[in-house]
């Protein structure tokens, strides 16, 4: 078991700074994910973690050990990969033996360590089959067990679901979710799906541009987002942004305005009247009627999506933009119709324009 | 359209059988005179119907026992030539298709040029070298000559057969421990079984029958087969065709069975299901 500390972590291909300073620290048993669009540098951050990338400048701390030049073997980490990167020539035993054997360990404990992680992914029937002879979500599992096998105090995972279909990623997600809780070891694991980063995770990195945007835990990066890009990123559907103008401010608060919301009062700092701003809500925040909230936004219903749990209504407001509400039940909405949907302003938020 | 498509098929039909006929007949003609009684082999008209017999093989042990001293130093050096070029290839390819770099880039086409120019032309001076270094007539020379023109053609095969290979395994075997030499040994060459088969058909093929640079370099402590046939037809008692075809026919087959086992494995790809299924 092990925490890392992260300081200043930078990487430059060539000329081009693709990790812009990174900070971080991890406790030990902590389940940490990295989550950004693509390109934003987290598959990079955790390949410098696990030493298969240089690090350019900075310092990494593993278990309080500086390893910026340590090799991988060295750090006492275990990857699983995006493409799984099973040996096609080995058997599962074989593939999940590997690293022990190169270890020199005693052929008793190479068998009893492969056993014991066979038995907690359930794979004991497969262990003389080659990769080949394997679905994606056995393939996936092998490549845990490969990780499980060498006993690390870290395990790094990249993106591990992103090749399975659905529903198959639903029940691995469920058992990466155990499998962290039975081995309680510290846990990296990227991803470019929010759903899996909120699910999974006791503390959320969000990564944009090679820097860190955010951290913090997954409710806490829902409610409160530091900037507009991680209250864009976290959540689906995506949280409205609507431009408006700062009118008033007053202690800790600023009255906002536009064609399509009604003037309103929300929590904010730093703004002066006469600012534009822009205005963010979920599309969970918002209600059906305008009457009974306190703020409101207008506009025109362009499209219906009717789920049967949950209404998703699309709207063109006055001012020319896009809004979604999600409505909880079943509802309907004649597209071309004037509707107002209301929201509490305690959970709008309002960023700089 | 339909005489169009019977005229395609047999146009590719007359294809198929000049090629056939140009590669095989040599062949057929050389293994059916090793079998055919001595009078009947330049026979005019052509002896189809004879009654095989064994006697040129039996003649060619008798007499020209060196012969197959000759195939025992062609087997060795043989052996030797594509160990050596299947080494240097798979190190060097390994090296050319995980690394890039512009001196990198710039070598390949060195190799390829190195390629092109006449073999005997920059052998022939090594003459004088090789004889101070005191291997002529060695098995060494010729197992070094001969690995050393495929070891070109052998890297750039060799690169983009590993190229088909996931960088990820290295990765992932480099994650559970293995060092450069560990991934080359134990991920790299069992997946590229195929291209290292390929090389060494290349290679197999060039030293078993090469004549030229065994002429130059060998005498007698190491003159392979070819050297021994070429003495059959210069032989100053006249030439034996029944025995110099026996002969032929005997340098032949190992190398004709060799090619046609491994065409199997040519084709062969390992790789399926090492990454996303």
């Amino acid at each position: 078991m092990a925490g890392l500390r992260l300081e200043n972590l930078r990487k430059k291909f060539g000329a081009i700074e693709i990790i812009k300073g990174v900070d971080l620290d991890i406790s030990d048993g902590e389940f940490v994910v990295f989550v950004g669009p693509s390109g934003c540098g987290k598959s990079t951050l955790l390949r410098m973690i696990a030493g298969l990338e240089d690090i350019t400048a900075g310092d990494l701390f593993i278990d309080g050990a500086r390893c910026n030049e340590m090799e991988p073997r060295e750090r006492g980490i275990a990857m699983v990969f995006q493409s799984y990167a099973l040996y096609p020539h080995l058997s599962v035993f074989d593939n999940m033996s590997f690293g022990l054997t190169l270890d020199r360990r005693p052929k008793a404990e190479i068998e009893a360590r492969v056993r014991e992680a066979a038995r907690i992914l359930k794979l004991e029937e497969l262990l003389h089959r080659r990769p080949a002879q394997l679905s994606g979500g056995q393939r996936q599992r092998v490549a845990i067990g490969r990780a499980i096998v060498r006993k690390p105090s870290v395990f790094l995972f990249d993106e591990p679901l992103s090749n399975l279909d659905a529903a198959l990623r639903m029940d691995m997600r469920m058992e990466i979710a155990r499998l962290h809780k039975e081995l309680g070891a510290t846990m990296i694991y990227v991803t470019h799906d929010q759903v899996e980063a909120m699910t999974l995770a006791d503390k959320i990195v969000v990564l944009d541009g090679g820097k860190v945007q955010q951290v913090g835990a997954p409710i806490e990066l829902y409610k409160k987002p530091a900037n507009r890009f991680v209250a864009g990123f976290i959540g689906s559907p995506k949280m409205n942004f609507l431009d408006v103008t700062v009118t008033r401010v007053a202690d800790g608060s600023a009255q906002v305005e536009s064609p399509s919301v009604a003037p309103v009062a929300v929590q904010a700092s730093g703004f002066a009247a006469g600012d534009r701003a822009v205005l963010g809500v979920r599309p969970q925040a918002l209600r059906d009627g305008g009457a009974t909230a306190l703020g409101s936004i207008k506009g025109h219903v362009s499209l219906v999506e009717r789920l049967g749990h949950e209404t998703i209504v699309s709207l063109d407001t006055a001012s020319g933009e896009r809004a979604l509400a999600a409505i909880p039940q079943d509802a309907t909405y004649e597209p071309g119709s004037a509707v107002t949907f209301g929201f509490d302003p305690g959970a709008a938020h309002l960023f700089a324009a | 359209m339909r005489s169009g498509r019977i005229l395609v098929v047999a146009g590719k039909a007359v294809a198929v059988a000049a090629l056939l006929t140009w590669s095989l007949v040599p062949i057929a003609f050389v293994v059916m005179s090793s079998v055919k009684p001595g009078q009947e082999i330049f026979a005019v008209p052509t002896v189809y119907a004879f009654e095989p017999t064994l006697e040129h093989y039996a003649e060619l042990w008798r007499r020209w026992g060196q012969f197959f001293d000759g195939l025992i130093d062609s087997a060795i050096i043989t052996a030797g030539a594509t160990a050596l070029a299947i080494i240097a290839s798979t190190c060097a390819g390994y090296v050319y298709s995980r690394n890039s770099s512009r001196f990198l880039n710039a070598s390949v086409m060195f190799l390829i040029v190195v390629r092109l120019i006449p073999p005997i032309v920059v052998t022939l001076p090594l003459f004088p070298l090789v004889n101070i270094m005191g291997l002529n007539d060695t098995h060494i020379v010729l197992m070094v000559l001969y690995a050393t023109f495929f070891v070109s053609l052998g890297t750039v095969l060799m690169r983009t057969f590993i190229d088909q290979i996931p960088r990820e395994l290295d990765e992932a075997a480099q994650i559970d421990g293995a060092g450069r030499l560990t991934i080359l040994r134990r991920v790299i060459v069992p997946l590229a079984a195929p291209g290292i088969l390929a090389v060494a058909v290349f290679v197999v093929v060039f030293a078993w029958n090469e004549f030229l640079f065994a002429f130059v370099f060998t005498a007698t402590k190491a003159k392979t087969a070819p050297l021994v046939i070429s003495e059959m037809i210069g032989s100053i008692d006249g030439v034996d065709w029944g025995i110099l075809f026996a002969a032929s026919t005997t340098q032949l087959a190992p190398i004709l069975i060799f090619v046609v086992l491994m065409n199997r494995y040519l084709v062969a790809g390992l790789t399926a299901g090492a990454t996303k299924g």
